[in-house]
């Protein structure tokens, strides 16, 4: 559509141009009658984005640059999330087996509905994730786009403007001067340089501009922006991301997977508050006030996968761990995440007893988790031969641990001492006095038992676990550039709002002084700082007065 | 520690008389300047200050009420919906002092300060009981979040009242043809949301001030691991019952004007019993907003925006959509910093995830989704003025929404003790 991008005063602009770059002299005429303020983004100066005749590179690049678009995206975005927020999305629950059935039983047909469209999964769906890619290539084609229009606009200014463009500015003032005209322009320069401006002069017009570093604001946000995004995309590399839990008995220590880290957890804590601390309504309820994990982060140096060696650890962190307060080494992080109220054993130290002389002997400690494989105690020798954890049978009536963790644990030891056969004679023992009676260990042991005896003394020879503890271990490499990429959103936003380009042109022509000042935002702030100006050099004009957006109506 | 208690809450009252106050004094500066034997811009100035000065003033007792309450409480009292809102309140009063201070519009002040009013209003519908914190509330990243982002809300807020008197300015009443029609009567729609907003406190306090209580229960049954298991469930109505809640008995009804029992009872989508009430809520607010509205409309014998527009005529509609603007500008930063930023930052600590796709942490994004493409629009050409000024609106909207709506219809992680 245009055709002649040569302006009257000689400079020859890209196509798109439209104010001549050098000039400012409108290059397009508007279809209104030429009085509206120009269009002073870029100040007019043409983009990749206006080509005349695009090629198919070009019109991907025109719809991705383009504000229109973003918007667009923008918008379904917005209505896209908010679609997700309707019904519970499914990984919310724990553990979901069957969400079709979940969404039907409890939102009816809509539930069904919500699922079939795959809403139940909005945020991991194909079109969302789409959606914030698009963003994010938009965010970067559009900076690219304009952001050497915009310094090459800067850059390069002309002291001397067409008069068009400085009657079409939002902020102009037309009319004579009080005195001599180079007097006059000396004062306002001084006025405007208390109000830091830097001055340019080319005879007697005059630039007077601040705040310039405040346009890169937005692109300095939308490069913040392409670095979170990277990072949350980042989050899908497996190396990059880990997040289990794991839990841990008091006095327990457990490898983390996938690591050379174990952890062990001293001692769980639980603190509730007291009825004299809780309103009238809530007495008697059961809040809680912190929960605390006391524990220890180890490095394992050697024999860290050999089952027949203990490892070697070595001591790296001591932390309380509570909500709000994780264990951090390294990337590597520990999240309280839940508790469990259950008594387990943690060891015992009972004593062994000669059923015939009643003499005994001991105590020797055996704790539940690694316990050694050979005890001497008094006359007797105990070799570790098996151990049950959790006891129980198996459906051939053979003994079987159901689980891993202490529930009821079993020592199968081979005896030898005083009264016993040479090579030693096989005894269970279980613990906790409930199993005993529960599995019969005497009848289990049979003429053994009548021998010896292995037994606890009192309960200061018992010592338990109160509580499991469930920890979060995490790393997230991606964070760190997902905290800088919002560091820079930041940085760009605040330059970008708090502070604003502000630009004054002025030229004589014939002892006229005609004024035209731009910001590209706070319009009101330009309008008082040029009024107070003008007013300081003999020129008494009401601020409201100076703007040109008024006029046209 | 009550005495301190008992004084914050004084202080919180004087606070609301204040600013009612503070709303008259500035209705005087707008309306008085037609007065006989005034000169308007010596009116407008003198009373803008005194009221101003008394917005002023009850800021300091806000701020009093916010300080003692954090003491006697012994944490930041931002932790339940009475302490949220309130905080709001104060948030918005902080953030007009600042857009005042650029702009000294007194119109702004006649808008903003109704505002403020409402919030605390509709902060004492919540328990305003000092609860203990739940362990993973006790963030010092929370506290900071929470207060941030409700100070970016708060600029949005002032940026909404500032399009409101923008919308108000440039409706013209004389115009007779459709696209004139159709923007005096979405205004006048606004203001009768936020008469219906105050229906729903007058008829909420007015019943509390008279004791009002219908109780009902439900009985339901649940299916839990193939055992079924009973549980009732009571709710309490402050309001007197058009509808009770699907499928439950009535335990006890005050008779009010002869209704002895509820009118009907709410549809089998709605479950639970707490939704009844709301529903109940919902319908005595809007028969009152419109009881309202209905007497307003005739003392006034014209539409509410007919009254109102006459007065806003000296301000220029540009300036309005510029405080409007720079309202959310300031804002924006500081919303992304609080509602987002600091957000994370607490997720990351707290739940070990930086975001989860919660339904508040969603409706924050959108939040900010929405002022951003305000800010974008406004780019371009034929995107500033009134279309603004409507999105000014509708996003205040959204700000709501995310901070009242999403509790009332959604539940998440955030959601607060005692939400009614
Ligand atoms: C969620 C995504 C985005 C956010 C949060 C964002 C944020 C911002 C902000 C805060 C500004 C400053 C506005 C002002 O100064 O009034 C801005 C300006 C701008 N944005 Fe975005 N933006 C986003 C996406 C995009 C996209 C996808 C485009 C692509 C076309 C885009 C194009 C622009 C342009 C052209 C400007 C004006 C630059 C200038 O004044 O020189 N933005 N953006």
């Amino acid at each position: 559509m245009i055709s002649n991008t040569k302006c009257e005063c000689g400079h020859q602009n890209h196509i798109g141009t439209v104010l001549c770059e050098a000039c400012g002299k409108p290059l397009i005429e508007l279809p209104d009658d030429g009085q509206m303020p120009a269009e002073m983004r870029y100040d007019g100066v043409a983009r990749r984005s206006q080509k005349a005749n695009p090629s198919w590179i070009d019109r991907i690049w025109n719809f991705f640059s383009s504000v229109k678009v973003a918007v667009w995206l923008i918008i379904l975005t917005l209505i896209g999330a908010s679609l997700g927020t309707i019904y519970p999305q499914e990984d919310t629950f724990i553990n979901l087996d069957d969400p079709a059935a979940y969404y039907k039983q409890n939102y009816g047909n809509f539930g069904v509905i919500y699922h079939a469209l795959g809403l139940s999964r909005t945020y991991q769906s194909w079109w969302f994730i789409g959606l914030l890619v698009m963003i994010g290539t938009s965010l970067v084609i559009c900076s690219l786009d304009r952001v050497l229009p915009l310094y090459r606009a800067l850059a390069k200014q002309q002291v001397r403007k067409h008069l068009q463009f400085l009657t079409r500015q939002q902020v102009v003032y037309a009319g004579a001067v009080p005195g001599d005209q180079n007097t006059w322009l000396d004062g306002f320069a001084k006025q405007l340089k208390k109000k830091r401006y830097r001055i340019w002069r080319d005879g007697d017009a005059l630039l007077a501009e601040k705040n310039r570093f405040s346009r890169w604001g937005p692109y300095i946000n939308h490069i913040g922006l392409i670095i979170f995004l990277l990072a949350v995309l980042g989050r899908g590399i497996p190396a990059w991301h880990m997040d289990q839990y794991i839990s841990i008995d008091d006095g327990q220590t457990v490898p983390i997977p996938g690591t050379n880290f174990f952890v062990k957890n001293e001692k769980f804590t639980v603190e509730y508050y007291t009825d004299a601390e809780l309103p009238p309504t809530l007495k008697g309820s059961v809040r809680p006030k912190m929960f605390n994990t006391k524990a220890t982060l180890y490095q394992c140096t050697a024999a860290c996968d050999d089952p027949t060696r203990d490892p070697v650890l070595e001591r790296v962190k001591t932390h309380d761990i509570q909500v709000n307060h994780p264990l951090a080494y390294k990337g590597l992080k520990l999240y309280q995440y839940d508790f469990s109220e259950q008594l387990r054993l943690i060891s015992v130290s009972p004593v062994i007893v000669n059923k015939k002389t009643g003499e005994q002997f001991g105590p020797f400690k055996l704790p539940m988790r690694n316990p050694a494989l050979t005890y001497q105690v008094g006359p007797y020798t105990l070799e570790l031969k098996d151990k049950f954890m959790d006891f129980g049978l198996d459906e051939q009536g053979r003994p079987m641990t159901k689980s891993r963790d202490p529930n009821a644990p079993a020592f199968v030891f081979l005896i030898k001492g005083p009264d016993l056969s040479a090579g030693g004679e096989p005894y269970i023992y279980f613990p906790k006095q409930n199993d005993k009676v529960k599995f019969g260990q005497d009848v289990l042991n049979r003429a053994v038992a009548d021998k010896l005896d292995i037994r606890v003394n009192a309960m200061k020879d018992v010592s338990f676990s109160e509580y499991t503890t469930f920890l979060n271990v995490r790393v997230d490499k991606a964070m760190p550039f997902i905290w800088t990429g919002a560091a820079i959103f930041m940085i760009g936003v605040v330059i970008g709002f708090y502070w604003q380009h502000r630009r004054i042109w002025l030229r004589f022509d014939g002892g006229t002084l005609t004024l035209g000042a731009h910001t590209n935002k706070n319009n009101f702030g330009l309008r008082n700082e040029v009024a107070a100006a003008l007013n300081r050099t003999g020129i008494d004009v009401p601020a409201k007065s100076l703007d040109n957006r008024r006029k046209t109506h | 520690m009550n005495h301190l208690l008992d004084f914050s809450g004084g202080a919180l009252i004087a606070a609301l008389l204040i600013y009612s106050l503070s709303f008259v004094f500035f209705a005087i500066a707008v309306g008085g300047k037609k007065w006989s034997n005034r000169e308007p811009a010596e009116h407008g100035r003198r009373w803008g200050w005194i009221a101003f000065g008394a917005a002023l003033a009850g800021t300091a007792a806000h701020v009093t009420f916010f300080v003692t309450r954090w003491i006697a409480g012994g944490h930041i009292p931002t932790s339940n919906m009475y302490e949220f809102m309130t905080m709001l309140a104060m948030a918005v009063m902080l953030a007009f002092i600042v857009i005042y201070l650029i702009y000294r519009n007194i119109l702004l002040g006649a808008f903003t300060l109704p505002l403020a009013v409402i919030l605390i209003a509709y902060a004492s519908v919540f328990p305003s009981e000092i609860q203990p914190l739940i362990p993973s509330l006790n963030s010092i990243w929370l506290r900071v979040h929470v207060t941030t982002a409700a100070l970016g809300e708060a600029f949005f807020a002032v940026g909404f009242a500032a399009a409101l008197v923008q919308l108000l300015r440039v409706v013209d009443f004389t115009r007779t043809d459709k696209a004139g029609r159709k923007a005096r009567r979405w205004t006048e729609y606004t203001l009768v949301v936020i008469i219906i907003v105050i229906g729903f406190l007058v008829s909420v306090f007015s019943f509390r001030a008279a004791g009002y209580e219908a109780d009902f229960q439900q009985t339901v049954v649940k299916t839990v691991n193939g055992q079924e298991q009973t549980y009732v469930q009571k709710v309490k109505y402050g309001l007197p019952p058009f509808v009770k809640p699907h499928n439950s008995e009535t335990v006890s009804v005050k008779p009010f004007l002869g209704m002895e029992k509820p009118l009907f009872e709410a549809p089998s989508w709605m479950n639970g019993v707490n939704a009844g009430r709301k529903l109940n809520t919902i319908i005595w607010s809007l028969l009152s907003g419109l009881i309202l509205y209905g007497i307003l409309r005739l003392v006034a014998r014209k539409q509410l925006g007919a009254v109102i527009s006459p007065h806003l005529s000296d301000i220029d509609p540009e300036d309005l959509d510029e405080i409007s603007y720079r309202a959310i500008a300031i804002g924006y930063p500081i919303f992304t910093l609080g509602a987002l930023i600091f957000a994370m930052i607490w997720a990351q600590i707290a739940w070990s995830r930086f975001w989860g796709w919660d339904p508040k942490e969603v409706w924050a994004l959108i939040t900010w989704l929405f002022y951003t493409a305000y800010l974008h629009l406004r780019l371009s050409r034929g995107w500033q003025g009134s279309k603004s000024a409507w999105l000014a609106v509708i996003g205040f909207l959204v700000v709501l929404f995310t901070l009242i709506g999403v509790n009332l219809v959604i539940a998440g992680l955030h959601s607060y003790a005692g939400v009614s």
